[in-house]
């Protein structure tokens, strides 16, 4: 069975892997498979989004999918598909002395946590996605791991390159080519906080080494939501009377289900593995429907719960009392991507999952820091001197899973303002230095452009005068895409820039009178 | 490549592409000569305008010879839609893939450094679609292809230049004719900007200067002004098909000045309206003057 369950994780890890890179614009207007089809099958995404925002993805619906068959078969999402729980098995492998069966009880730690976020997601709180396994994963491979991992190998192909590019072009050049078309990303992704990111990750790896599966075990929220179902699944495990208590199958149990003690099985906290079928010397369990041991209940205590679900709620105002928090003093870099909802909503559905980011064609989609207080963490925020909003680009608002960024048709999107530009005559060249520019109106790609020039005579040192043509921005048509910044030639600090003011979204900040 | 091994191939070319099938001396210190040529093409079909437009010339394989590496560089800086005329028209690039296989080329690549996103450009504009079915090596640009070079003019000293297009046997420039807020019109010697690495942004503080200085390194066989739709104002981008005007013309010349002279007159301009084309011709680049070049018009 074991070779079974590892075809499975194998089949769904790669799954992921292939989604993931597909999470990437061909050129076309439409996407073909975003990875965001996992986190439509996540419940506790749904259930937490539910509570948040009371409103969800029709997607979301394909998570009843998990928890009917979590209803039949028990945790098998976790035995079986999860992607983590499958990096967390591979990383387990590498620890080959089996670790002492650690008898602390941190495995009740996930329900706590499921508790709180639960409790504050009812209070329009939307934490779930920092910790959902599958958020996670897909935030840490988007910002960090995927980043780190085309750095390398773009690294090693050039270097072959550059030592030796005839040789290169026979042999490294048509596998980096490859890997270019099927693997890489367009260009190498950087992210900001993408070391932050990427450790914490690799501390859920590492964990594995402390216990296996130590994430899935102990911390896991999903894992905890799952667990609860899976006290009534329909699957059971059965010990026969040919058990001799040698305990062989505790050393293999991948979560803390006490599969040696009988009666004793914790329905919720086993993954369905197979492990201890397989490895049963007696040949003396089996699991089967109907009949089985009922299993036991989760003992979590009614005072930890009543403190995880008050936990839960103070974070609520805790996270909000911040200046940053409200609308009006928003930081000016808080640019939202195109077709985000007014940002109170918008908070209460993201669950930075970095798929935006991930898609973004210029990599101008960054993980937000304190831009909109500690509750806005991680969320999208464009960078323009980064990467700017591709005028003709709808990709965020396609694989957005919560519709925190709404998907927008091509004909709302080029018109939807993120922001206006606004021009630094101190830094610009024809305003300050009468030198000759104006690409801001060049790169300009409103039909009507909403950067245009004026002529102005100017006199030089010399006292010799010039026509200079000096960009103006037209603030009705400036929709803040903010490819003037990217492409201004002043690269330290643009002389032309874009800040959240006149963002068309309700609760913006609005300037102009009409 | 070094910079001598550079300048001799660039020299070597230059003067190889001047003369593509008159010998005619090399136009020197203004100097202009009487044999310049232009073919210019109506009709409703953009291949068959291309073709015929080359025909006038003698067809392809005065240009083109077996086994050549040919580059045919069009405009698709711009992730707009043909229709909207900020690129070149795909069937003209296409057609002119097909007429360089059918002379015997080794191998047509098509690229552009490109302003937007440039998997966006490459599809939207239709161009590399076209140019794939016709059996063109469309690749994105290769950072490290980028190489400086001395461009040795008034504006621009050293420049780093994509290494295909320096190293191709010949070079097919088929830009669009478009309006440009700096320039006024852009057409064959601004679409050099798109094999030039850096921050070409800074090249606008002289720009017609600077698009000289590349034009005199940069010499295509043949110049192929795509004037099937021309973008009249908001340019070079566009995006209102309001500013779009149907021509249906195609301009081809081996004289890139005499080239961007006529297209001037499509959107009532004179060559010497355009800063860049009066600098050329003084620099004995080509001849603006259109009086002095044979234009031969065809109805397709």
């Amino acid at each position: 069975m074991q070779t079974v369950r590892r075809i499975s994780q194998g089949i769904f890890l790669l799954l992921f892997l292939f989604l993931f890179v597909q999470t990437q614009s061909k050129g076309a207007d439409e996407l073909g498979y975003p990875v965001k089809i996992f986190l439509d099958f996540d419940p506790l995404i749904f259930v937490t989004t539910l509570l948040s925002s009371h409103s969800v993805q029709k997607a979301f619906y394909f998570s009843l999918v998990i928890i009917i068959a979590t209803l039949a078969l028990g945790r098998v999402f976790c035995g079986w598909a999860c992607p983590l729980g499958t990096l967390n098995n591979m990383a387990g492998a590498i620890r080959k002395r089996r670790p002492a069966v650690i008898s602390i009880s941190w495995n009740r730690v996930k329900y706590y946590m499921l508790i709180f976020l639960v409790a504050s997601s009812l209070f329009t709180l939307q934490l779930a996605g920092i910790i959902d396994p599958i958020s996670l994963l897909i935030r840490s491979f988007a910002i960090s791991i995927c980043p780190l991992f085309e750095y390398s190998v773009r690294g090693l192909f050039d270097a072959i390159y550059a030592f030796h590019p005839a040789a290169a072009d026979r042999i490294s050049e048509p596998v980096y080519s490859v890997l270019k078309q099927g693997v890489l990303s367009f260009q190498q992704p950087s992210f900001n906080q993408s070391a932050f990111i990427g450790v914490l990750f690799l501390v859920i790896i590492g964990l594995n080494l402390v216990q296996k599966r130590f994430w899935c075990r102990n911390l896991c929220p999903l894992g905890a939501l799952l667990g609860v179902l899976s006290k009534y699944s329909l699957l059971k495990r059965s010990v026969s009377e040919g058990c001799n208590e040698c305990g062989a199958c505790a050393s293999v149990c991948q979560g803390n289900a006490n599969p040696d003690k009988k009666e004793g099985w914790k329905n919720a906290e086993c993954l369905y593995c197979w492990n201890c079928d397989d490895i049963c010397p007696q040949n003396a369990v089996s699991f089967g429907f109907g009949g089985g041991v009922r299993g036991v209940g989760i003992d979590l205590g009614r005072r930890r719960i009543v403190a995880s679900a008050l936990g839960g709620i103070i974070t609520v105002p805790l996270i909000r009392v911040s200046p940053l928090a409200s609308s009006v003093s928003l930081s000016p870099e808080l640019i939202r991507p195109p077709g985000s909802l007014e940002e109170g909503k918008f908070l209460r559905r993201c669950v930075k999952c970095g798929e935006c980011m991930k898609v973004c064609i210029t990599n101008g989609l960054q993980p937000a820091f304190l831009e909109s207080g500690l509750e806005g963490l991680w969320s999208p925020v464009l960078v323009p001197i980064i990467g700017y909003c591709e005028f003709r680009c709808t990709l965020c608002g396609q694989v957005c899973p919560t519709g925190a960024i709404q998907r927008l048709s091509l004909e709302d999107k080029i018109r939807v303002k993120i922001g206006l530009a606004m021009i630094d005559k101190g830094r610009c060249l024809p305003y300050a230095h009468s030198t000759p520019c104006i690409v801001c109106e060049e790169v300009c790609p409103t039909p009507r452009k909403a950067i245009w020039f004026e002529e102005a005579v100017v006199k030089d040192r010399g006292g010799r005068e010039h026509i200079l043509k000096q960009p103006r921005v037209d603030l009705d048509l400036c929709i803040g895409c903010g490819i003037c910044e990217a492409k201004c030639p002043v690269k330290s600090r643009p002389a032309i820039y874009v800040t959240n003011i006149g963002e068309s979204r309700p609760g913006g900040k609005q300037l102009l009178l009409s | 490549m070094n910079r001598r091994e550079f300048l001799k191939l660039a020299g070597i070319t230059g003067i190889g592409l001047s003369i593509p099938f008159e010998i005619s001396p090399v136009p020197a210190g203004g100097a202009v000569s009487s044999e310049t040529k232009l073919a210019v093409a109506t009709g409703s079909s953009p291949s068959e305008i291309t073709k015929a437009a080359i025909n006038a010339f003698g067809g392809i394989r005065k240009f083109i010879s077996r086994d050549d590496i040919v580059v045919v560089k069009p405009n698709m800086a711009w992730d707009r839609l043909p229709e909207q005329a900020a690129n070149t028209n795909p069937e003209v690039v296409a057609a002119i893939v097909r007429l360089c296989y059918e002379a015997g080329a080794k191998k047509v690549k098509v690229f552009d450094r490109t302003v937007n996103d440039a998997r966006r450009c490459y599809a939207q504009s239709g161009i590399a679609e076209a140019v794939r079915s016709a059996g063109a090596a469309v690749s994105y640009m290769d950072d490290r292809k980028f190489k400086d070079m001395k461009i040795g003019g008034e504006a621009i000293r050293e420049w780093p230049l994509y290494q295909e297009i320096i190293e191709a046997d010949k070079v097919i420039n088929v830009p669009i004719a478009k309006h440009h807020g700096l320039a006024k019109i852009t057409m064959s010697m601004k679409n050099w900007m798109g094999v030039m690495g850096g921050d070409r942004s800074r090249i606008h503080q002289k720009l017609d200067r600077s698009l000289v200085d590349l034009s005199l390194v940069i010499k295509p066989t043949i110049t192929v002004l795509d004037a099937v739709r021309i973008l009249t104002a908001n340019g070079p981008q566009g995006g209102s098909l309001a500013d779009v005007r149907k021509l249906n013309t195609v301009i081809v010349g081996t004289d890139q000045v005499a080239v961007d002279a006529y297209g001037a007159t499509l959107f009532g301009m004179k060559g010497s309206d355009l800063g860049y084309v009066r600098i050329a011709a003084e620099a004995g680049l080509g001849t603006m003057d259109l009086s002095k070049v044979n234009i031969i018009k065809i109805d397709v």
